[in-house]
């Protein structure tokens, strides 16, 4: 489609609204703002229905307590899914993660051990699935489902009879509202940033989720790109873990539980497809989170049951999809037919 | 029965419009019994388009279409088939999973339902039938269509339409994908469709065919009708220079006979894949444009992939010999400054979802970075200057490559590669599918890659341009040399076939 010149134009076209919409969707700008969009339209609508109560800085750091945990997974997981890649088990790595720095605090009474534990533990966890996968051929996916259940039954045994641990209350709350939760998450936020859009790896991502094959031609590596990816993510986790446990000053069995999905959820509704491939990036999950959060405080807010929540939010979960999917208008390719 | 000369289809001010982006601009035309009608003119010049909403593939965005004299409006392609419109798109047409019979009658099985139950048997049968009405007895029905080549599924595509008896069958670039053994089972199948007051649409880049085959030829650019052409006043001159609009001269190959040095670049040492090559030597010199030609499927193909290190190599060496880097994947050989053009462009050449800048940005991760940072300045120079020296129309570089047509595709995949500049290019059918304008451009620019000093080896099924590109031309014949050809020597097309049968 790229008969732009017309030599003698017999009429005048003119564009439908239709085509309108349509030309707007398929700018590459479109999939960048839309997200951003949403959420700033979401805010503007809570605030005014509010009387300009939902735009207050408590609510904004709740809306930050609601996502960072699922905000910080999907974040590393959408260098997973660039790739084309799913692993649903980060939940399972999350909980084990969260279980073994907790015995290693309730052993040592030190929180950087604590930390360094979770992070390392769950660094390790994602370097074996991905080992898993990459030297043994196995699908992500295959893993995951498998790890999931090993890892669930090993915290499981760690924890023991009551189901939780506890740890000292207020070692929590400082470690939930001083400075460690915003800055690990900003810092950890900004690398991913950094390392998908401004240095080769979010585009190897990208290309190696599009066309594998076209990839290797062009010398990407397909075990390399996938181990950072699992690492990035690991990395994450390994914080979401922290910040999971000093949530609620306790480690349970079901920590973690459901995450995969969330994270999922999260990384479609801010405007990135499962998929992976061209049009990926690393802050949708992010976005995708604190719409969520928006979107369920906001409707509390304004007096909305918390079933009409479902509901509504299920709607705009298929608009966002419906958006995000639309096949473009083509020639007749070996793709189409 | 009708007669010959009656008005099959007709076209009436038919415009289609891809958002802004204008294919179709009020095109007139008339197809009548009895002919065979060639559509001609450059990639994205509407060709396909036009063709693909007369067999219901997309609608049309404004005019009217008449078949046999009603009016046409078809919604699907399974009711133009029914009507008697049968399409054999470019590239390919089949599913690879199912089984050729499920092909041939893909949403035409309500004759083999027996309650929910299919009757495969008889639907094997009868796809049997359907190969051997176009004369085909080697490929088996009842075989999953991956199992075979791209030359045979296209043959059971071509069965698929055929038996449908359509009044009009519409070829759309599917001649450059046969060997001669294919193109003629459609030829036949053309002649005796004419013969029997149907009529036939084609679309060729092949000029020499239209030529031969047509009847009348439809010119288009740029979405118009630039002319209608009668058989007899057929010119190659003048349907070239109406075609991109403005002059081609006859011969666009290069002229010289500059040889090439005395080193040598690349060299694969009694390879032997798993397929194709027993024991295989080769030897590629610095500043050659090495040639290799034969039958579709005599290993030039597995030969390519082999030096670039996408085959499996089970004994033997490909090596680099200045660096004695050996060749052992993709990653060395691009690594090492090699570079490689697969025959199977959307599959393998390009991230077709991906935009023209990513394409062509794919190759300089390692030359536009400060560091591990990629300097997206740098990244855009590196971009624009091939989409501009290329000519690649597009609206911006941020298009996605799947909306381009053809030749404008595989320029993104020779941007890529120009950019990249490699010191040892392996083309694979550089130009298949391809129209005089962009292969006028892509033997230019071969042949300046020899100039600034690079190797290329280009494999091809077209024999003119091996003959008129290379330096030194290998023919292979069941996976070995079974002539080699020197420029300085001249030779002949037909000392060439006698090598390759």
């Amino acid at each position: 489609m790229e008969a732009a010149k017309t030599p003698t134009p017999k009429k005048e076209h003119v564009l439908s609204l239709g085509e309108r919409i349509s030309v707007i969707r398929q700018s590459r700008y479109f999939l960048m703002v839309f997200p951003f969009a949403m959420l700033a339209i979401i805010i503007l609508i809570f605030t005014v229905a509010t009387g300009g109560q939902f735009f207050r800085m408590s609510v904004f750091s709740s809306l930050f307590s609601q996502a960072v945990i699922i905000g910080t997974c999907a974040t590393g997981v959408s260098f997973i899914y660039s790739n084309g890649n799913l692993d649903i088990s980060i939940g399972s790595v999350l909980g084990l993660a969260a279980t073994l720095g907790v015995m290693v605090f309730t052993a040592t009474n030190n929180v950087v051990l604590m930390i360094a534990v979770m992070i390392l533990s769950a660094l390790a966890l994602m370097a074996f699935n991905c080992t898993m996968s990459v030297v043994c051929h196995i699908k992500t996916i295959t893993v995951a489902i498998v790890v999931t259940q090993i890892y669930g039954a090993i915290s499981t045994l760690l924890i023991g009879g009551t189901g939780t641990i506890d740890i000292d209350y207020n070692v929590a709350v400082s470690l939930e509202d001083g400075g460690f939760r915003y800055v690990s998450f900003a810092l950890y936020f900004i690398f991913c940033i950094v390392l998908y859009h401004f240095t080769r790896v979010g585009r190897e991502l990208r290309f190696l989720g599009g066309n594998e094959n076209c990839a290797q031609q062009t010398g990407i590596s397909n075990s390399r790109a996938t181990y950072i990816s699992f690492l990035v993510t690991g990395l994450g986790v390994g914080l979401a873990a922290v910040y999971s446990v000093t949530n609620v000053a306790a480690v349970s069995v079901e920590t973690g539980s459901n995450l995969g999905m969330d994270v999922m959820l999260a990384t479609v509704l801010g405007g990135m497809s499962i998929f992976g491939g061209a049009r990926s990036n690393a802050y949708a999950g992010i976005l995708g989170a604190l719409t969520v959060a928006a979107l369920n405080t906001g409707l509390l807010m304004v007096g909305v049951s918390s079933a009409w929540i479902q509901g509504i939010r299920g709607i705009i979960f298929l608009i966002l999809v419906w958006m995000n999917s639309e096949r473009l208008a083509l020639l007749p390719s070996r793709v189409q037919f | 029965m009708a007669h010959k000369g009656e008005t099959l289809v007709e076209v009436r001010d038919l415009c289609k419009y891809f958002g802004v982006t204008v294919a179709l601009h009020h095109v007139d035309f008339v197809v009548k019994t009895g002919e065979i009608r060639g559509l001609i003119g450059e990639n994205g010049s509407g060709k396909s388009t036009v063709s693909s909403i007369i067999a219901g593939m997309q609608p049309a965005s404004m005019g009217e279409m008449f078949y046999k004299g009603k009016p046409w409006k078809p919604s699907t392609m399974l009711e133009a088939q029914a009507a008697g419109i049968g399409m054999i798109v470019q590239e390919s047409g089949t599913i690879a999973n199912i089984s050729v019979a499920e092909n041939i009658f893909l949403g035409n099985y309500g004759k083999f339902k027996k309650g929910p139950l299919i009757n495969k048997a008889a639907m094997v049968a009868e796809a049997r039938k359907a190969l051997e009405k176009i004369g085909v007895t080697n490929i088996n029905p009842a075989l999953p269509a991956g199992h075979y080549d791209m030359q045979e599924r296209k043959l059971i595509e071509i069965a698929k339409c055929v038996y449908n008896d359509p009044e009009l069958l519409i070829v759309d670039e599917t001649t450059t994908a046969l060997s001669q053994g294919g193109r003629d089972i459609i030829y036949r199948i053309m002649h005796e469709m004419a013969d029997n007051n149907k009529a036939v649409m084609i679309i060729s880049h092949d000029l020499n065919e239209m030529m031969e085959q047509c009847d009348t030829l439809t010119v288009l650019r740029d979405g118009v009708i630039i002319d209608n052409i009668e058989k007899k006043d057929f010119d190659p001159d003048d349907i070239k220079q109406k075609m991109v609009g403005r002059e081609i001269k006859g011969d666009y190959y290069r002229s010289d006979n500059d040889g090439y040095g005395d080193e040598v670049v690349l060299k694969a040492d009694c390879i032997t894949t798993m397929h194709s090559l027993l024991c295989f030597d080769l030897e590629l010199h610095k500043q050659e444009i090495l040639g290799i030609g034969g039958l579709s499927d005599c290993g030039m193909h597995t030969l390519g992939r082999a030096l670039y290190g996408l085959e499996e190599i089970v004994d033997g060496d490909v090596i680099l010999t200045k660096s004695g880097t050996r060749i052992k994947n993709a990653q060395v050989a691009f690594r090492s400054g090699m570079g490689y053009v697969s025959k199977n462009r959307d599959t393998e050449s390009l991230e077709l979802n991906a935009s023209i800048f990513a394409n062509i940005a794919s190759t300089g991760y390692d030359k536009n970075n400060a560091g591990p940072f990629i300097l997206p300045w740098k990244e855009k120079t590196y971009v624009e200057k091939q989409i501009q020296a290329l000519q690649i129309k597009c609206q911006n570089a941020y298009q996605p490559v799947r909306a381009l047509s053809g030749g404008n595709k595989q320029k993104v995949v020779f941007g890529k590669w120009c950019a990249d500049d490699a010191d040892v290019l392996i083309l694979d059918c550089p130009t298949r599918g391809v129209d005089i304008g962009v292969k006028a451009a892509m033997y230019q620019l071969i042949y300046d890659m020899k100039k600034q000093g690079k190797s290329i080896i280009m494999i091809s099924e077209e024999l003119p341009e091996l003959m008129g590109m290379c330096d030194r031309l290998l023919i292979l014949r069941d996976g070995a040399v079974s002539g080699e050809f020197f420029r300085k020597d001249g030779y002949d097309d037909r000392e060439l076939i006698e090598h390759m049968i």
